[in-house]
C-alpha cells in the first residue's frame, strides 16, 4: 500500500524533475501552476458537451486546455511578451473563462478542478488497473510510467537540441536547429506530464515537484546533467522523506513531500559549496581579513 | 561552446541506473510492512465519509461497530484533504459508508472501485431518482444535500441496517432493533421539523443562506430556499449574484439570513450591507450546519440534534 504510494510520488518527482531543470533554466518554472488552473475551461467545456462529470471526458477536456495553454504561453513568448508575463497572462485570462462559464452553465453543479480532476495520491493503490494480463498495479503508475517512457524517449533523444535551446537559443538556431519546435515539444511534455498527474495524484505535488528539486539542484551544479540527475534524486529523496513525515505527523501525502521539497532546498540555499549562503558570507569574511 | 553548462556523456543511462537502485530500495523497504488491523474485539470497523453517516451507523450498529468519521465538525467535504492517517482508516476498514452523489467529488469513484475487494456503500442508493433534485442543465448529476430531508435519511438508515446485518449476521436482531429506534426518533424529527416550519406565515417562509445546499430541506419541509453560492462551496459567487439577492431580501422584507458552520460569512455579509444601504435592516438569523455536524459530545454534534437545531434557529429568527 504505503509501496505504491512512495513509487507514484516517485514516478512524478522523476518525471517532473527532468522536465523542471529545462524550465527553471528558461524561466517558465511556474507553468505548472498555470495549467492547474488554466484547464477550468476544459472541464466545463467536456462537461457541456457530454452532460457528465465522467473522469474520462474530464481528462480530455483538461488535455486539450493544457496544450492550449503552453501553445499560448510558447506562442506569446516568442512575440515578445517576458515569458513570467505570458504565463500569467494565459492563466488568468484562461481560469477566468472558466470561472464564467462555470457561471453562465453550471451553478447548480459541483463542478470545481479539486471534485473532478485533481486526484489524490492517498488512494492511488486502490484504483488499480490490469494491462497486458498485469493486475494490481495502480493505474497511476501506469499512466505516469507510460509518460516518463516518452520523456526519456524524447529529452534522449534530443539532449543536445534541448539543451542548447535551454541555454541559448541564437546559438541553436545558428547551428541550424529548429528552436521553436524544441520549444514547443518541451511544453508538449510538460503539458502532458502535468495534466496525466493532476489526474493521479492532485495539483500541489506537480507544481511543487516541478519546480522545488530542479531549483534545488541549480544551486547545487552548473552541469545540465549533473542538475539533471540531482534534481530527480532529490525528487525522489522527497517522496520518500514526506511519505514517512506524512504517516508521522497524519497530515496529507502530497503536501508533506512537497515540504520536504521545501525544506531541502533551505538547506541547499545555507550550505551549496558554490552559491550557498554560508560560504559567501565565509569568502566575504576571508576577504575582508586579508583587507585588514 | 562555451556555455556555463557543458556536454558530458551518457548522463541519462547514469540517470536511469540510480532511478533502478533508488526504486528497489524503497521497494524492499516497504514491503516489510504490515497490514492494517481489523476492528478490535471481533467488532466491525466502520468508517464513514462524513459525520451525518457516521452517527447513524452508530446508532444502527451500537456496540458491535466501531465507527470513524473522516470528516470531523466543521469540515467541508467539498474541500476535504485525506492525510495519511485517513488512507489508512480507509484501508482497515470492513466497510466503508458514503453519501454518493459525488458529495466526496474524486473520492467517490476511488470508493466505487474498493467496492471490488471491499464492502462500500452509497447510503444514498435506495432514494429513488424522482426524489433527486438536480440541475437542468444537466440532469445527470444531482444535488448531494439529501440528509436535509430527514425521509432520506431514514431511506439512509435502512441501508446501514441491512448491510451491517449482511457483514455480520450473528447480530443481525440487535441491528433491526436499533434501526427500529433510531426510525421512529427520525420519524419524530421529520413530523417536528413540519409542524415548526409551518407555524412560520407563508409569506415569510423564505430561507436564504450562503450556500445552496438547502433545496431537500425546503422542499421537504414547504419553506423557499435562496442561496448565495452554487452547490459547490467551492465556486465563486457573482457581484451580480450579491445584487440580485440584496434586492430580493429588501423586495420581500426578508428578517433574517443565515450562516453556515462550514462556509465563510463574508459573502451573507455583504449581502446584509448593500440591503442596510437601501434602507432594510437584515440580521443574521444564526448558525445553521450544513455540511458538517457539532463538535462531538453537544447535541448538534449529532444527526438529529443538528436538524433539530437548524428548524429552530430558523423557526425562531422568521416567526
Amino acid at each position: 500500500m504505503e509501496f505504491w504510494i512512495i513509487v507514484t510520488g516517485a514516478l512524478v518527482a522523476t518525471a517532473c524533475g527532468i522536465l523542471g531543470c529545462f524550465l527553471v533554466l528558461r524561466r517558465m518554472s511556474l507553468i505548472g501552476d498555470a495549467i492547474s488552473h488554466s484547464v477550468l475551461p476544459g472541464i466545463v467545456i467536456a462537461f457541456m458537451m457530454s452532460g457528465s462529470r465522467d473522469s474520462l471526458a474530464m481528462l480530455l477536456g483538461a488535455s486539450v486546455l493544457g496544450l492550449v495553454t503552453v501553445f499560448l504561453i510558447q506562442l506569446f513568448q516568442q512575440s515578445g511578451v517576458q515569458a513570467d508575463a505570458s504565463i500569467g497572462v494565459v492563466f488568468t485570462a484562461l481560469f477566468a473563462v472558466g470561472v464564467v462559464l462555470v457561471s453562465l452553465n453550471a451553478r447548480q453543479v459541483d463542478l470545481d478542478l479539486d471534485c473532478v480532476l485533481f486526484g489524490e495520491i492517498a488512494y492511488v493503490h486502490w484504483n488499480t488497473m490490469s494491462v497486458f494480463g498485469i493486475d494490481g498495479v495502480p493505474k497511476a503508475v501506469w499512466i505516469l510510467g507510460i509518460t516518463l517512457l516518452a520523456i526519456f524517449l524524447v529529452i534522449g533523444l534530443f539532449y543536445k537540441q534541448f539543451k542548447l535551446c535551454a541555454f541559448d537559443p541564437a546559438m541553436a538556431l545558428a547551428c541550424g536547429i529548429p528552436v521553436a519546435l524544441f520549444h514547443y515539444l518541451l511544453m508538449g511534455l510538460v503539458s502532458m506530464t502535468t495534466v496525466a498527474s493532476f489526474e493521479s495524484v492532485g495539483a500541489i505535488l506537480v507544481v511543487g515537484m516541478l519546480i522545488v528539486p530542479a531549483a534545488t539542484a541549480y544551486l547545487l551544479t552548473e552541469r545540465l546533467s549533473i542538475m539533471i540527475l540531482y534534481s530527480v534524486l532529490i525528487g525522489i529523496t522527497c517522496a520518500v522523506l514526506g511519505y514517512y513525515a506524512a504517516a508521522w505527523l497524519d497530515a496529507s501525502i502530497a503536501g508533506m513531500m512537497v515540504t520536504v521539497a521545501g525544506l531541502l532546498f533551505v538547506v541547499a540555499l545555507i550550505f551549496s559549496p558554490s552559491h550557498g549562503l554560508l560560504m559567501r558570507w565565509v569568502k566575504r569574511r576571508r576577504l575582508v581579513g586579508v583587507e585588514a | 561552446m562555451q556555455t556555463k553548462f557543458s556536454v558530458k556523456k551518457a548522463p541519462l543511462r547514469r540517470l536511469i541506473m540510480m532511478v533502478v537502485v533508488l526504486g528497489a530500495a524503497i521497494a524492499l523497504s516497504a514491503c516489510g510492512s504490515n497490514e492494517a488491523k481489523k476492528g478490535t474485539e471481533g467488532k466491525l470497523n466502520i468508517v464513514a465519509t462524513i459525520g451525518m453517516i457516521g452517527d447513524v451507523a452508530e446508532q444502527v450498529g451500537g456496540d458491535h461497530v466501531t465507527v470513524t468519521s473522516l470528516m470531523g465538525p466543521g469540515v467541508d467535504p467539498h474541500l476535504y484533504k485525506a492525510s495519511q492517517g485517513d488512507m489508512k482508516k480507509l484501508d482497515g476498514a470492513d466497510i466503508v459508508f458514503y453519501n454518493g452523489l459525488h458529495l466526496e467529488g474524486k473520492m467517490v469513484d476511488i470508493l466505487e472501485k474498493m467496492s471490488s475487494h471491499k464492502t462500500t456503500v452509497a447510503v444514498s442508493k435506495t432514494i429513488p431518482e424522482a426524489e433527486l433534485l438536480s440541475d437542468p442543465v444537466a440532469p445527470d448529476s444531482h444535488d448531494p444535500h439529501i440528509w436535509f430531508n430527514v425521509q432520506n435519511w431514514m431511506k439512509a438508515t435502512e441501508v446501514i441496517r441491512d448491510t451491517l446485518i449482511e457483514a455480520d449476521s450473528a447480530h443481525a436482531e440487535d441491528y433491526r432493533k436499533n434501526a427500529e429506534a433510531f426510525l421512529t426518533q427520525l420519524k419524530e424529527t421529520d413530523d417536528y421539523a413540519r409542524e415548526q416550519i409551518g407555524q412560520i406565515p407563508e409569506e415569510h417562509r423564505i430561507l436564504v443562506t450562503a450556500h445552496d445546499a438547502f433545496h431537500y430541506f425546503g422542499r421537504a419541509y414547504n419553506i423557499q430556499v435562496m442561496g448565495l453560492q452554487g452547490i459547490s462551496t467551492a465556486s465563486e459567487y457573482g457581484s451580480k449574484d450579491v445584487s440580485d439577492l440584496r434586492d430580493y431580501l429588501v423586495e420581500h422584507h426578508i428578517k433574517a439570513v443565515f450562516v453556515e458552520s462550514s462556509v465563510s460569512t463574508k459573502a451573507i455579509e455583504a449581502v446584509i450591507e448593500g440591503a442596510k444601504k437601501m434602507g432594510h435592516t437584515v440580521e443574521i438569523g444564526g448558525e445553521l450546519f450544513s455540511d458538517a455536524m457539532g463538535k462531538a459530545g453537544t447535541t448538534e454534534g449529532t444527526y438529529i440534534g443538528m436538524v433539530r437545531h437548524n428548524v429552530d434557529i430558523i423557526v425562531k429568527a422568521l416567526k
